[in-house]
């Protein structure tokens, strides 16, 4: 690639950059210490290596758009673990009035509260249509083919894992919706032959909502379902940056043979 | 040039084991072995097991179900519904109420057996087809669900709609001249009582197998 | 997939690859742009939609009809659907864990080497059907209303008639909503269909007098309303009045 060369601003000579000396080595301080800062830790850890595999390895040609879905789904993700993190500063898992309480508090009262809590209320419905559309695109694309066939089935722990963090969300902030969309989703899992009385118990801590139903849903909702959440997409990731993204499977490669031979 | 001297059969380098080193023998290997699973998996299950146990212990403790005040006996009648609200789950204030629909036992519909806990008629406002709100509807005498259109008949047994046995009930019983409501139970197409099960689960035919009661909430014994 | 053909797919990909471009800055560069899109919007919905928070959760309630989030509308539907009772945990439990299972193994049934989507006709079809099936379902569940509630227009000759008459018609919207008939009965987008017939134009199949008997002597299963005409005969008129203009 041509080096792009930008025309010289007419400045007057003295503000100009003066040009080097022949045989001064010498750069900025600044720049200097962190390079010398970055090899430190890379002298330690070999980092550079896996950065390198990671970010220079080839991207099939032909990739388009539709290839940014999945990385825009980490990215809802997220930003949905930030946001998340800082309203459970606020958030009080009490049934007895407190999260009631706490959610209006948020809502109501603390800076950008109601911008915090909305960017998390709805980046759920944005990360539920990303990972359809992500899903989607790996569906008609045959992306699931040999040899992904693993990270499909990753990928669909990963879209349940996300529907069971919706499904656990919506009970926190204890409104009519949130109870009864609750009530109706534990004794969706009691219908369930043989295993379905203990589940619901299991999910209830009871044979009632009680006391500490809410902070049974808190818990799985913000630190089960996320930890494994977080490295079943370490380990879609790898397997991503290991077997290559697809290429659209209407792309054909220029094939080197048939080249040599018409040239 | 192999070493004739060297004793071949007891060392695991021609066994084709990964990672075997001279000196090593097989009995040695498998004892190191069964020893770095033994002790993995026993050091893994001691922060498993108790943490499980932990979760899983509400699923068999039995709840308490006292026994509530809910008005005096000649305030209900035959005809219709009067709601009362109840607690059913303590430690939580609002959150642990529900709503219980009463009227006085009727000879005339009623054709379950009399005894002493049903004087009175204690119905359940949750929709036994998944647990919404039923509400009793006094014109058309049926108990109508929100949700999925669940549809029940003045006794609270089903009419239309998917819910898969009739409304639960509560025991009741008169104390003083005072009504008392107390444990939940479930009933079948028959109105025969069954310890509490939860909305979607029938109790006809194979249902009361495949749902078993839960140790945590039971019906009073013999009734 | 047998051997050749996973060799001869490894083969092209490698070439494709070779001639592709460095994930960074290329791509990076692609999914950035797309990472801004994806949070402009959630920003853009926060700000615009906020943060509703409903009524307290009350138990107690009688009056509530719970719904749940737009994604889990299909479900809801689904639930809907399936009547029969003992196919209930069908819809509860057996549909959707067989679609995640067929989820999951998809890659171990579907051996076909090809990948381009007009290639795999029976794939892309079923694609698609799931797609519509899903987004329809939606769209019922999210466009289901209340079953305390009648959302259909005063017709305007009878706000042209007004007085009484447009009084009695808006009271007996409200009994039979409040009624339960929706439980059983259709009254425009409201209510289910079945097990009786839609209300939506019953006046043109029924006289005035024929309604005012059927709610008095109706056929099993339909309850009747003879304590309502005995106790409180306004509240039945303007039920008769009501259901007597629905043309």
């Amino acid at each position: 690639m041509p080096k792009l060369k930008l025309p010289a601003p007419p400045l007057p000579d003295r503000l100009n950059p003066r040009p080097k000396r022949p045989g001064s080595t010498k750069t900025k301080p600044l720049a200097e210490a962190g390079i010398s800062a970055i090899d430190w830790v890379d002298e330690r850890t070999s980092l550079s290596q896996g950065a390198r595999w990671m970010m220079f390895r080839k991207i099939p040609k032909g990739t388009n758009w539709f290839y940014t879905l999945g990385s825009a789904t980490l990215f809802a993700f997220l930003s949905q673990t930030v946001t998340g993190v800082f309203l459970a500063m606020y958030y009080r898992p009490d049934a007895a009035g407190g999260a009631y309480e706490s959610v209006r508090y948020i809502t109501n009262e603390v800076f950008l509260g109601e911008f915090v809590r909305g960017m998390h209320k709805w980046g759920s419905s944005v990360m539920v249509i990303l990972i359809f559309l992500h899903m989607a695109r790996t569906f008609f694309f045959g992306a699931y083919k040999y040899p992904r066939e693993l990270n499909w089935v990753i990928g669909v722990a990963l879209l349940v894992l996300t529907m069971a963090m919706s499904f656990t969300g919506y009970l926190l902030p204890f409104d009519q919706r949130s109870y009864w969309a609750t009530i109706v989703g534990v004794n969706i899992n009691g219908t369930g032959p043989f295993v379905g009385p203990y589940l619901s118990d299991f999910l209830r801590a009871g044979p009632e909502f009680g006391a500490t139903t809410l902070a049974r849903f808190y818990a799985i909702h913000m630190l089960l379902i996320p930890g494994i959440l977080a490295a079943l997409i370490g380990a879609h990731l790898y397997l991503v940056a290991k077997l290559g993204t697809t290429a659209p499977p209407w792309i054909k490669a220029d094939d080197p043979v048939q080249k040599e031979e018409k040239a | 040039m192999p070493d004739r001297h060297q004793t071949k059969s007891k060392y695991t380098t021609d066994r084709r084991i990964p990672g075997a080193f001279e000196g090593e023998t097989v009995t040695r290997r498998r004892f190191m072995t069964a020893s770095a699973h033994t002790y993995g998996g026993v050091a893994t299950m001691m922060f498993v097991l108790p943490s499980l146990a932990f979760a899983l212990g509400p699923i068999f403790e039995e709840q308490d179900q006292p026994w509530q005040d809910v008005g005096a006996a000649d305030e209900f009648d035959e005809k219709s519904y009067i709601p009362k609200t109840i607690t059913i789950a303590s430690g939580v204030g609002e959150a642990g109420k529900s709503t219980v629909y009463m009227r006085r036992f009727d000879p005339k519909i009623d054709k379950e057996p009399k005894d002493e806990y049903n004087d009175f008629i204690a119905v359940s406002t949750r929709c036994m087809h998944l647990g919404c709100p039923v509400r009793y509807v006094p014109a058309a005498e049926r108990f109508i669900c929100p949700c999925h259109g669940g549809v029940y008949n003045f006794r609270g047994e089903v009419d239309g709609g998917p819910p898969v046995r009739p409304l639960d009930r509560f025991y009741t019983r008169v104390r003083g001249g005072r009504v008392e409501v107390g444990p939940r139970f479930s009933v079948n197409r028959e109105i025969k009582r069954f310890s509490p099960r939860d909305p979607g689960q029938a109790l006809d035919g194979i249902g009361q197998y495949l749902y078993p009661a839960r140790p945590s909430i039971r019906k009073l014994p013999n009734t | 997939m047998n051997q050749r053909e996973k060799e001869e797919y490894l083969r092209e990909f490698a070439l494709l690859k070779q001639q592709g471009k460095p994930f960074f800055p290329y791509s990076v560069a692609k999914d950035g742009a797309m990472a801004v899109i994806v949070m402009l919007s959630i920003i853009l919905m926060a700000l615009v939609l906020g943060a509703e928070l409903g009524p307290k959760a009350d138990p107690t309630t009688t009056t509530y009809s719970p719904r749940p989030e737009w994604y889990y509308f299909f479900l809801f539907e689904l639930l809907k659907i399936i009547k029969p009772a003992n196919l209930v945990p069908l819809a509860t439990i057996g549909v959707p864990t067989i679609c995640m299972i067929l989820l999951f193994l998809l890659p171990f049934y579907d051996r076909n080497p090809e990948r381009r989507p007009e290639r795999r006709p029976v794939a892309t079809a079923a694609g698609i059907f799931t797609i519509i099936a899903m987004g329809y379902l939606t769209y019922l569940g999210a466009s289901a209303g209340s079953p305390t509630q009648i959302d259909m227009e005063t017709p305007p000759q009878i706000v042209a008639q007004g007085g009484p008459m447009l009084e009695q018609f808006e009271t007996g919207k409200q009994v039979v909503a409040q009624s339960g008939c929706e439980a059983c009965h259709k009254f425009g987008e409201n209510g289910n269909d079945g097990p009786g017939p839609p209300l939506t134009d019953i006046a043109s199949r029924l006289p005035k007098q024929a309604i005012a008997r059927t709610l008095i002597n109706p056929t099993a299963p339909m309850p009747s309303f003879k304590a309502l005409q005995a106790n409180e005969p306004e509240k039945f008129d303007a039920m008769v009045t009501f259901l007597s203009q629905l043309k």
